[in-house]
């Protein structure tokens, strides 16, 4: 391996400060998973790495804001999301989704910035918080920005992120009485990651759904939502016949992309299965 | 410093205050091995999925083998060969159950339990299961593994070990 340094900043602005948006040897590294597989794979070749382990508390802490929404610091990792009851308490769907994500030593050091920042597809949060209409809180040397999750996937390890720009906190919105769940298909072990995860969520007005959020992840480039499948349930009773045909419209207006995990057709069978699935989990849910 | 290569870190090693040069690309497990002598984490699958490369580092079970050394300075490590020389309930437990056939894979279930327990005093066998899901031993023993996490939260619940 070549040689490369280690830069230990302890805000994040001074972090933004030594990033180059034209080097891509030059990353920042929160957890370190994805990038030390990348590494012992020869994948990528770092001049410099910028731990973010130093920097200010705040960036770990996460809460409820006073205008109902939830904030969750770049920094915090995915095992304190799991066990934060006050998170559980605002959207369950979150430690439901953890229980299935990769296993505790990944989730003690994994953080949510790093796992929206690094664009993997085969990921289970992105979906789950684009169901979520969470938006992230950049900085940069130009400022703050706000971007809905659902527009922060460009392509395949690709983000809108500027090349000197960090996620500094995420933002859900209150939740209400909105339903929510998560599912996910593995083809080796349960916990492995996903060949698709289905992220949907919903409000019930007596049996019909109203405003859902169905979006499927690890099928394509970026996590998808389904447009033509939530007009399928929007104000509708979820009723054997309309599960069929909302699964039926995922499916058939998902484009699926073959990876190891699968071949497209295969995806797209998922789609259709897992969508009736997420479907009939929400029509079961007692709130 | 004339070698950008190598660098010194100072940390903590099963209580007690350590340097150590390394280079740069070191891992954790590389760090406790090169330069301590210590070979209970050991990489396996190197992707963190198998768990025989696990330390306890700042209180939390991490893998050794996708933690660069650089990054432990100023932290604490702790390790399988941490302790007394007398077995702990959940070294006793593996042991009576016969929870492993080539113990490869022993420190990192060892290390995983005890986290388990402390966070979970009695845990179902869905638990269990869930927790120690990164966890791989490719000798099969996962019946055994589970009587002996359950023995040895039986015993840790009524002894000190644990506030239940």
């Amino acid at each position: 391996m070549t040689p490369f340094e280690i830069a230990m900043p302890t805000s994040l602005r001074e972090a933004t400060g030594l990033l180059d948006p034209e080097d891509p040897t030059i990353r920042v590294m929160s957890g370190g998973t994805a990038l030390m597989l990348m590494m012992k794979t020869d994948v990528f070749h770092p001049t410099r790495l910028i731990s973010l382990r130093k920097i200010e508390e705040t960036a770990s802490q996460m809460g409820l804001l006073p205008d109902g929404r939830f904030r969750i610091g770049g920094m915090c990792t995915l095992a304190q999301m799991e066990h934060n009851d006050d998170l559980a308490a605002f959207a369950p769907v979150i430690r439901q989704t953890m229980r299935m994500l990769a296993n505790v030593r990944v989730r003690n050091v994994a953080t949510i910035g790093g796992a929206l920042s690094h664009g993997d597809p085969h990921m289970d949060l992105p979906p789950v918080l684009v169901a979520l209409d969470a938006i992230a809180v950049t900085e940069g040397p130009e400022g703050s920005r706000e971007i809905p999750v659902a527009e922060l996937h460009a392509g395949y390890y690709e983000t809108v992120l500027n090349g000197d720009e960090l996620i500094r906190e995420v933002i859900i919105p209150a939740q209400d009485a909105r339903r929510m769940t998560y599912l996910k298909c593995t083809t080796r072990a349960v916990k492995d990651w996903p060949a698709l995860g289905v992220a949907l969520t919903g409000v019930f007005e007596g049996d019909t759904l109203e405003d859902p959020r169905l979006v499927i992840g690890s099928v394509a480039e970026t996590p998808i939502r389904v447009d033509e499948a939530e007009t399928v349930i929007k104000g509708r009773s979820l009723t054997d016949k309309v599960i069929r045909e909302a699964g039926e419209a995922a499916s058939a207006n998902v484009e699926t992309i073959p990876d190891e995990l699968g071949s497209a057709a295969y995806k797209s069978q998922l789609v259709r299965v897992y969508v009736e699935r997420a479907l009939r989990a929400v029509a079961n849910q007692t709130v | 410093m004339t070698d950008m290569n190598k660098q010194t870190i100072n940390f903590t090693l099963n209580g007690k205050p350590v340097s150590a040069e390394i280079e740069i690309h070191w891992t954790l497990v590389d760090l406790l091995q090169r330069g301590f002598d210590l070979y209970g984490a050991r990489q396996s699958c190197g992707q963190g999925l198998c768990g025989c490369c696990t330390v306890v580092f700042n209180d939390k079970p991490v893998s050794g083998c996708l933690t660069l050394a650089a990054l432990v300075d100023g932290g604490t490590i702790s390790t399988i060969e941490n302790g007394e020389e007398e077995l702990d309930p959940v070294q006793e437990a593996f042991i009576e159950a016969g929870a492993f056939q080539c113990g490869f894979c022993t420190p990192g279930f060892v290390l995983m339990t005890r986290e388990l327990i402390a966070q979970n005093p009695d845990p179902s066998e869905e638990d269990i299961r869930v927790f120690l899901t990164g966890n791989l031993c490719r000798c099969g023993t996962y019946p055994q593994i589970i009587e002996a996490v359950k023995t040895a939260a039986a015993r840790m619940r009524t002894t000190a070990h644990v506030p239940v």
